[in-house]
C-alpha cells in the first residue's frame, strides 16, 4: 500500500489547460467502444449495489436472528427466550429488522435455517461481486487498451507525417517521451484508475445515501472524520508532491555526476580527479538522501494518519451509538438498534479503501488528463508538407534538375536560403560547401521535399516536384546521409529498405557495387547478420558503406549525398571513396562535399555562404578566381602539406602564388 | 535481447543462494545504524500491538451495549414479570441495574481508550515508517557512495568489459530495489508476521472452534496467490519483452526519419508499428485478464472467510457459546490475517529483487582492481620525461592474443615519438602504458628509469598530459573544465592556458566568457572548441610527458588549422607521444614508430624510412597522404 501510494505521490504531475476539451475529444476515441462502456457503467453499478448491500445484510442476520440469542447468551442462559424476545423488542435494541418478521416462535433449528439462508445469500453477494468488478475491470482495460492503441497508431503516422521543419523545433527525444511517459500515465489511469475512481466515488456516495436513509442524524455523527479524512489527505499529497519535486531534481544530480564520472573515466584517471569527484558525489549523493527522507516523511505519514482516523470513527460510531441506544429514545426520533451500529461500523470501514484510492489516483487522473493533451497536440501540429490534391505521379526521369531563385525558411522571416539558382544537368554531378549554418543541408532537403521552398520553385525534368506525390518523387532520389541511419534488423533487410521486393541477388549486387560485401561476408553471420539499435556493432566506415549499398539498389536517377564528417580508418575510407564514385557515375549527384577528392570530380561547385551562392564553377575555376573557395581551400591546404607534399599540386599553387 | 532475457533468467535460479548471501551482506549495513535499526523494530511493535488492540476495545463496547440492551430490557419489564424473568436468566436485579448505570461511562471509557490507541497508532506507525526510510535511504547513501568510489578507482580494462548504461543501472537501480526492500519488505514481512501469529493467538484465545473454521481458508489463498505469482511473471516479461519492440520501432523512425522518408517505406513502418502495438495490446489484455481477476478474487477470498465466520459464528450465537461481541471481533481480526497473506507475494517478489540486485552491486564492490598503488609505492617527484619502454608485451587477459610483443625503445627528455599503423596495430595501447592505464604483462616501463608499477598513479599521471580522441568536457564552466586537472589553478593561468591553446578568443566571445556553462546541460561547443579547451585543459598541467591521440575529426578548415599550432605550442620541450594522422606531425617526429599487429615494423626518422621501409612508404602513401590524395588525382581530372 505504501509503495503504491509513494509511487503516485512520487510521479511527476502536471496540470492541463483545457481539461473540457482534452477530456471530450479523449470521450470520441471512447465513443467506438461505446457498448463496452455501457456494460462496465451496469457493472460498476451493479458491483457497487452490492458491496453496499452486504454490511446491511450482516446488520440484519444481527436484528433479525442473532440478537435475541445474544441478548439471552449475554444475560448467562439459553432458555426463557420466548417470553424475553416478546419484550426485548419494546427495548428497541434490535428493532431494525427489515429482512424477514422475526418469529418469536420460531425454534432454533428454524432460527439457524433462516439464518443460514441469509449467510448464504451475502456469501453469493460476495461471489457475485467479485466475477461482476474481474469482468469490469478486464472490460474497461480492454477499452481502454484499445483507445491507447489506437491513438498511438495515429501519433506514429502523424510523425510521419510532420517535415523536417517540425523537428527542426522540436527534439526527437522530447516527442519520444510524449509518446512513451505520456500514454504511460494516460494508461494507468484509462483502465484500472478510471474504474476505481468511479466505482469508489460511486460507493461512498451510495453509502453515505444508505446511512442517511437509514437513520440521518446518526449518519451525520459516524461522518464526521470524513471531511477530515479528505483534508488531510490533500493536505499530505500536496506536500509529498513538492518534496518529490525536490527530491527528484536531486536525484537527477545524482545521476548527471554518474553518468558524467563513469562515461569519462579515463578523463578522470587521468587528470587524477577521483578524490575531488568522490567528495562532490558525496555532496549530491547526500542531498539526494535527505530530500528523499524528507519527501518519504509526507507520504509515510498519510497512511498512519488516515487509518488512525478510521479507527476513531469506528469508537464514534459505536461510543456514541451504544450510548444513544441505552439512553433509548434514540437519536432526534429514530431508534438505533445494535444491528444498526454493526452496520454502520461496516460502513465506516468500507469507506477507508475508496478515499485512500481517490485520493493517491487524483494526482494520477490529472497528469494522465495534461498527458493526451500534450498527445493530442502533437497530433494538432499541421501537416506542412502534403501532396496537391492533384498532384500526378512522377513519369520516370531523366534527371535534370532546376533550382530557381529559390528561398526558404524554417521559421518566419529568418530566411536559411535566399535567391539559389542551380541547373544539373542529367548525370551532373554538384558539389555544395561552406561553412557550418550556409544552407546545405537545406539545399539538398528541398529536392526530395523534405521541406518546401517558400518562393521560387524546384523542378526536374520541368516538372515542379510540388506538383507530383511525394512518393513518386522520392522513388527515384536515392539520399545518403551524413549519420548512416540503419534499423534493427538484418544486413539483407537493410541494404534492402527501398525496395523490399528486391531478391537477395540483388541485394548482394548491390552491396558488391558499394563495396561492402567484403566486410558483411566477414560478420558472423553474413547477410543475415542482426544488426543491434541503430547498426551497432559496426564502424562508422562499415555504416556508410551499407547505407551507399542501400541507395544503389534503388538505382535512382537523382542522388544525394550528404559525406559523412567522421574520421573512419583508411581502409574503409578508400572503400568509400570507391563505392561512391561507381554511386555517382551517370547520375544527377548533389554532395554536400567534406572530400577533396569529390569536390574536384564534380561537375559544378557551388560555395554557398549565409543562404547564398557567392561562387560557383569547377574547383580549378574556382581557385583561379581566388575568392572565398581559394581561402576554405588554402585553409586546409596549408595545414595538410608541407613544401614536399607540394610537388604534384605545384601547377596550382604556382596560380596562387602572388596572393599568398 | 531474448537470448540474454532467458539466459538471465536461468543465472537467476541458479544464484538464488548467492543473491541470498549478497543480500545477507548488504543487510550488514543495518549495524551502521544501530539507533535508527533498534527505533524503527520498537515503532513497529508497538504499532502492531496497538493495531491488534482495536478489535479486542471494539468488542468490548459491542458487548457493554449488548449486555446493557439486555439489562435494560428486563429492568423494563413489569415488576412481576421482571421478577420471573430475572429468575429464570438467573440475573441479580441489583447488580444488573448498576450494571446499567455503569454502561455509558463503560462505553466512553472505551471509545476513549481506542481513540488513545488509534493517536498511539499512527504515532508509532509513523515513526517507523520515518525511521525505516531514514534507515534505507541512509544505506543506499552508503552503497552508491561505495559503488561511486570503487568505479572512479577501477581501471580501464574494468571499463573496456562494462558499458556506462550498466554501471549506471546498478548505482540506480539495483540500489533502489534494495533500499526498497529494506525501507518497506523488512519491516513488512517482520509486520506481516506479528500480525499473523498475534492474530491467530488471540483468535484461537477468543473462540478455538470458529479458528478452526477459518484457519483452513490461510494455505488455500496462499497456494492462490503463489499460483499468479507463477502465473503472472512470464506474462510481464513477454510485456516487457514486447513494449521493448514498439519503443525501438518507434525510436528508429523518429531517428532515422529522413530515411523512412527518403526511401518511402512510410506504409511499411506504419504496418509494423502497427503489428507492434498490436502484439503488445494482446499481451496486455491476457495480462489484465488475469489481473482484473486477481484482486477481485483475493477479496473474495478474504470474504469466504468472513461469510464462514458470520455462519458459524452465528450458530455459536444461537447455541449461546458465543458473544455478539466477540463475534464482531472476530470478524474484524479476521481482516488482520489477510493483509499479511496479501502481503507476502509482494515481500517475496521484493526479495527477490533485493537479492538479485545486491549480487550485482557486490559485484562491482568486489571486482578485482587490475591497477593499484603497489604497497610503499613512492613519489615519483621531478622528472626529465625520459621514457623508455623495456622488451614490453601486452595482452588483455592472461593467455589472451598478445596485443602488443617485445616493444623495446626510449624516448629522450623533450623527443617527439610518432606512432603508425592500421587500426588494431597497438598504438593506443601503448600510449596507455605510460600513465599505467593498463600494467605490462611482460616487460617494463621506465621513466626517469622508475618503472611506473613502483610509483604512485597520481605522482605518475600528475606528470603526464592527455589529450584523446574524442574530447569528453564535464558540466561546469569552461573555466572548471581547463582546471580539471588543477583545481587551485589561478584565473591568470588559466587564461594564459586558454591563449596558448588559441582557446582564449573564442571563449572570450561567449557573453559569460570563462563562466560559461558547458557540458551535458551547459551550451554545446563545437568540436574544434572542444578539442581546444581540452588542450588548455592539458596545457595548464605543464606535463613533461605528453600523450596526444591526434586523429582528424573534421572540424571547419580554419579551426583544424588553429588546433594544429595549439599542438604544435603544447609539444614543445615535452616528451611527446602522438598517434598521428597528420603529417606535419610525422615529419617533425624525433622517431617515428611503425606497428603491425603489436610489433614494431620499423623505426627511424622521416627521410630514413621512406627509403629503408617499404611499409612506410605504403602507408605515408595510403594513410597519411589522405591529404594529398587529392594531389594525385588530378591526373585524373583531366
Amino acid at each position: 500500500m505504501m509503495d503504491r501510494q509513494s509511487q503516485f505521490l512520487g510521479m511527476e504531475t502536471s496540470k492541463a489547460r483545457s481539461v473540457r476539451g482534452t477530456l471530450v475529444r479523449l470521450w470520441h476515441y471512447f465513443q467506438r467502444y461505446g457498448l463496452i462502456l455501457l456494460l462496465v457503467g451496469v457493472l460498476v453499478i451493479s458491483s457497487t449495489y452490492m458491496q453496499v448491500l452486504i454490511p446491511d445484510l450482516t446488520g440484519q442476520a444481527v436484528d433479525c436472528y442473532l440478537g435475541p440469542y445474544s441478548m439471552a447468551a449475554a444475560a448467562g442462559g439459553g432458555a426463557a427466550l420466548g417470553s424475553f424476545a416478546d419484550n426485548a423488542e419494546q427495548a428497541n435494541a434490535f428493532s431494525n429488522c427489515w429482512y424477514t418478521t422475526p418469529d418469536i416462535t420460531a425454534t432454533a433449528g428454524e432460527t439457524l435455517a433462516g439464518f443460514g439462508r441469509l449467510i448464504l445469500l451475502i456469501v453469493g453477494l460476495y461471489v457475485g461481486s467479485a466475477v461482476l468488478s474481474g469482468f469490469m475491470f478486464y472490460m474497461m482495460s480492454w477499452a481502454g487498451y484499445h483507445v491507447l492503441r489506437d491513438l498511438q497508431a495515429q501519433v506514429f503516422n502523424h510523425i510521419h507525417q510532420l517535415s523536417l521543419g517540425f523537428f527542426t523545433k522540436h527534439e526527437a527525444g522530447d516527442v519520444m517521451s510524449r509518446f512513451t511517459n505520456d500514454s504511460d500515465t494516460l494508461q494507468q489511469v484509462i483502465g484500472f484508475g478510471l474504474v476505481s475512481v468511479l466505482q469508489g466515488i460511486l460507493l461512498i456516495g451510495w453509502i453515505i445515501v444508505v446511512m442517511f436513509q437509514r437513520n440521518a442524524p446518526f449518519a451525520l455523527i459516524s461522518l464526521v472524520t470524513l471531511p477530515l479524512m479528505v483534508i488531510i489527505t490533500r493536505w499530505f499529497s500536496e506536500q509529498a508532491r513538492k518534496a518529490f519535486r525536490r527530491a527528484r531534481q536531486q536525484i537527477g544530480n545524482v545521476n548527471a555526476d554518474l553518468q558524467e564520472s563513469i562515461s569519462a573515466v579515463r578523463e578522470v584517471q587521468a587528470f587524477s580527479r577521483e578524490e575531488e569527484n568522490i567528495q562532490n558525489f558525496r555532496e549530491s549523493n547526500a542531498a539526494n538522501r535527505d530530500a528523499n527522507i524528507r519527501a518519504q516523511a509526507y507520504t509515510g505519514a498519510l497512511g498512519p494518519a488516515l487509518e488512525g482516523l478510521s479507527y476513531v470513527s469506528l469508537a464514534v460510531v459505536a461510543g456514541i451509538g451504544g450510548l444513544l441506544m441505552l439512553r433509548g429514545g434514540g437519536l432526534m426520533g429514530e431508534t438505533i438498534s445494535v444491528g444498526l451500529i454493526i452496520t454502520f461500523i461496516g460502513y465506516t470501514q468500507q469507506f477507508n479503501r475508496p478515499v485512500q484510492q481517490i485520493s493517491t489516483l487524483w494526482a494520477t487522473i490529472q497528469s494522465a488528463i495534461a498527458g493526451a493533451e500534450r498527445i493530442f497536440g502533437l497530433l494538432d501540429e499541421p501537416v506542412e508538407i502534403k501532396d496537391k490534391p492533384n498532384a500526378i505521379v512522377m513519369p520516370p526521369i531523366t534527371g535534370h534538375v532546376v533550382y530557381q531563385d529559390v528561398f526558404a525558411e524554417y521559421n518566419p522571416d529568418e530566411p536559411i536560403l535566399r535567391g539559389i539558382s542551380i541547373d544539373a544537368k542529367p548525370g551532373q554531378s554538384v558539389a555544395i560547401v561552406g561553412p557550418t549554418g550556409a544552407g546545405k543541408t537545406t539545399i539538398i532537403n528541398l529536392l526530395p521535399r523534405f521541406w518546401d521552398v517558400e518562393s521560387g520553385s524546384i523542378t526536374i525534368d520541368g516538372i515542379d516536384v510540388r506538383d507530383v506525390t511525394q512518393q513518386s518523387l522520392r522513388r527515384q532520389i536515392g539520399i545518403v546521409l551524413q549519420d548512416s541511419f540503419l534499423f534493427s534488423d538484418t544486413v539483407m533487410n537493410n541494404i534492402r529498405y527501398g525496395r523490399p521486393d528486391a531478391t537477395d541477388e540483388e541485394v548482394i549486387a548491390a552491396a558488391q557495387l558499394a563495396h561492402a560485401d567484403d566486410f558483411i561476408n566477414r560478420l558472423q553471420d553474413g547477410y543475415q547478420t542482426v544488426l543491434g539499435e541503430r547498426g551497432a556493432g559496426l564502424s562508422q566506415g562499415q555504416r556508410q558503406l551499407l547505407s551507399i549499398a542501400r541507395v544503389a539498389l534503388i538505382d535512382p536517377r537523382i542522388l544525394i549525398l550528404d559525406e559523412a564528417t567522421s574520421s573512419v580508418d583508411t581502409r574503409t575510407e578508400r572503400e568509400i571513396q570507391k563505392a561512391l564514385e561507381e554511386l555517382l557515375q551517370g547520375r544527377t549527384s548533389f554532395v554536400i562535399a567534406h572530400r577533396l577528392s569529390t569536390i574536384r570530380t564534380a561537375d559544378q561547385v557551388l560555395v554557398l555562404k549565409d543562404g547564398q551562392i557567392i561562387e560557383q564553377g569547377t574547383h580549378r575555376s574556382l581557385l583561379e578566381k581566388r575568392g572565398f573557395y581559394f581561402d576554405l581551400y588554402m585553409s586546409q591546404f596549408r595545414r595538410k602539406s608541407t613544401e614536399e607534399d607540394l610537388p604534384d599540386d605545384l601547377n596550382e599553387l604556382e596560380l596562387m602564388e602572388p596572393g599568398d | 535481447m531474448q537470448l540474454s532475457g532467458s539466459q538471465q533468467a536461468g543465472k537467476q535460479k541458479a544464484g538464488g543462494r548467492a543473491n541470498l548471501q549478497s543480500l545477507g551482506r548488504a543487510l550488514n549495513y543495518l549495524t551502521k545504524y544501530p539507533r535508527l535499526t533498534a527505533g524503527a523494530t520498537v515503532a513497529l511493535i508497538i504499532a502492531t500491538a496497538a493495531q491488534l488492540v482495536v478489535p479486542q476495545l471494539l468488542q468490548r463496547i459491542i458487548d457493554t451495549i449488548v449486555t446493557s440492551a439486555t439489562h435494560q430490557g428486563i429492568l423494563n419489564l413489569p415488576a412481576n414479570i421482571q421478577a420471573i424473568a430475572a429468575q429464570k436468566l438467573g440475573l441479580d436485579l441489583v447488580a444488573a441495574q448498576a450494571e446499567l448505570d455503569a454502561a455509558p461511562r463503560a462505553l466512553i471509557t472505551a471509545a476513549l481508550i481506542i481513540v488513545l490507541f488509534a493517536v498511539a497508532r499512527g504515532l508509532f506507525a509513523f515513526g517507523q515508517n520515518f525511521m525505516s526510510q531514514a534507515l534505507s535511504e541512509s544505506i543506499a547513501f552508503d552503497l552508491r557512495n561505495d559503488i561511486f568510489t570503487k568505479i572512479q578507482r577501477l581501471s580501464f580494462s574494468y571499463h573496456d568489459r562494462n558499458r556506462t548504461g550498466q554501471l549506471m543501472i546498478r548505482a540506480t537501480d539495483d540500489v533502489e530495489r534494495l533500499r526498497v526492500f529494506i525501507g518497506q519488505g523488512l519491516l513488512m514481512a517482520l509486520q506481516a508476521l506479528i500480525l499473523l501469529v498475534g492474530t491467530l493467538a488471540i483468535l484461537t484465545w477468543t473462540n478455538i472452534r470458529l479458528t478452526l473454521v477459518v484457519l483452513p481458508v490461510l494455505p488455500l489463498a496462499l497456494g492462490i496467490f503463489m499460483l499468479f505469482g507463477i502465473i503472472a511473471q512470464p506474462l510481464f516479461v513477454e510485456v516487457q519483452k514486447r513494449l521493448g519492440r514498439v519503443n525501438t520501432t518507434l525510436q528508429e523512425n523518429l531517428a532515422g526519419l529522413k530515411v523512412v522518408k527518403a526511401f518511402t517505406a512510410e506504409e511499411r513502418e506504419e504496418k509494423r508499428f502497427h503489428e507492434n502495438i498490436d502484439s503488445y495490446l494482446d499481451q496486455r489484455i491476457k495480462v489484465s485478464r488475469v489481473f482484473s481477476f486477481l484482486f477481485p478474487f483475493i477479496f473474495l477470498i478474504a470474504n469466504l472467510g468472513q461469510g464462514a465466520v458470520l455462519y458459524f459464528g452465528g450458530r455459536q450465537i444461537i447455541d449461546g457459546t458465543l458473544t455478539l461481541g466477540e463475534w464482531q471481533k472476530f470478524s474484524l481480526y479476521l481482516v488482520y490475517v489477510f493483509i499479511p497473506m496479501g502481503q507476502l507475494g509482494f515481500i517475496i517478489s521484493l526479495m527477490a529483487q533485493a537479492g538479485a540486485s545486491a549480487d550485482r552491486i557486490f559485484e562491482i564492490l568486489d571486482a578485482k582492481n587490475d591497477v593499484e598503488n603497489k604497497p610503499g609505492a613512492i613519489d615519483l617527484g621531478e622528472i626529465d620525461g625520459r621514457v623508455e619502454f623495456k622488451d614490453v608485451s601486452f595482452r588483455y587477459f592472461p593467455g589472451g592474443e598478445a596485443v602488443l610483443s617485445h616493444i623495446a625503445f626510449t624516448a629522450e627528455p623533450g623527443q617527439t615519438v610518432a606512432l603508425l599503423g592500421a587500426t588494431g596495430s597497438g598504438k593506443s595501447t601503448i600510449i596507455n602504458l605510460i600513465p599505467r592505464f593498463y600494467d605490462v604483462s611482460e616487460g617494463q616501463v621506465l621513466i626517469d628509469s622508475h618503472d611506473v608499477r613502483d610509483v604512485t598513479l597520481e605522482s605518475l599521471r600528475q606528470h603526464i598530459g592527455i589529450v584523446l580522441q574524442e574530447t569528453v568536457l564535464f558540466s561546469g564552466s569552461i573555466r572548471d573544465n581547463i582546471a580539471f586537472g588543477r583545481p587551485d589553478a589561478s584565473d591568470d593561468e588559466i587564461i594564459a592556458a586558454a591563449k596558448a591553446a588559441a582557446a582564449h578568443d573564442f571563449i572570450s566571445g561567449f557573453p559569460q566568457g570563462y563562466d560559461t556553462p558547458v557540458g551535458e546541460r551547459g551550451a554545446t561547443l563545437s568540436g574544434g572548441q572542444k578539442q581546444r579547451v581540452a588542450i588548455a585543459r592539458a596545457l595548464l598541467m605543464d606535463p613533461h610527458i605528453l600523450i596526444l591521440d591526434d586523429s582528424t575529426s573534421s572540424v571547419d578548415l580554419n579551426t583544424e588549422y588553429e588546433i594544429q599550432k595549439a599542438l604544435d605550442q603544447l609539444m614543445k620541450g615535452r616528451t611527446s607521444f602522438v598517434i598521428a594522422q597528420r603529417i606535419s606531425t610525422v615529419l617533425n617526429a624525433d622517431l617515428i614508430l611503425v606497428l603491425d599487429k603489436g610489433s614494431i615494423v620499423a623505426r627511424g626518422k622521416h627521410e630514413e624510412l621512406m627509403e629503408a621501409s617499404p611499409i612506410y612508404a605504403e602507408i605515408y602513401h595510403s594513410q597519411l597522404a589522405e591529404d594529398i590524395a587529392p594531389a594525385s588525382a588530378q591526373p585524373d581530372l583531366n
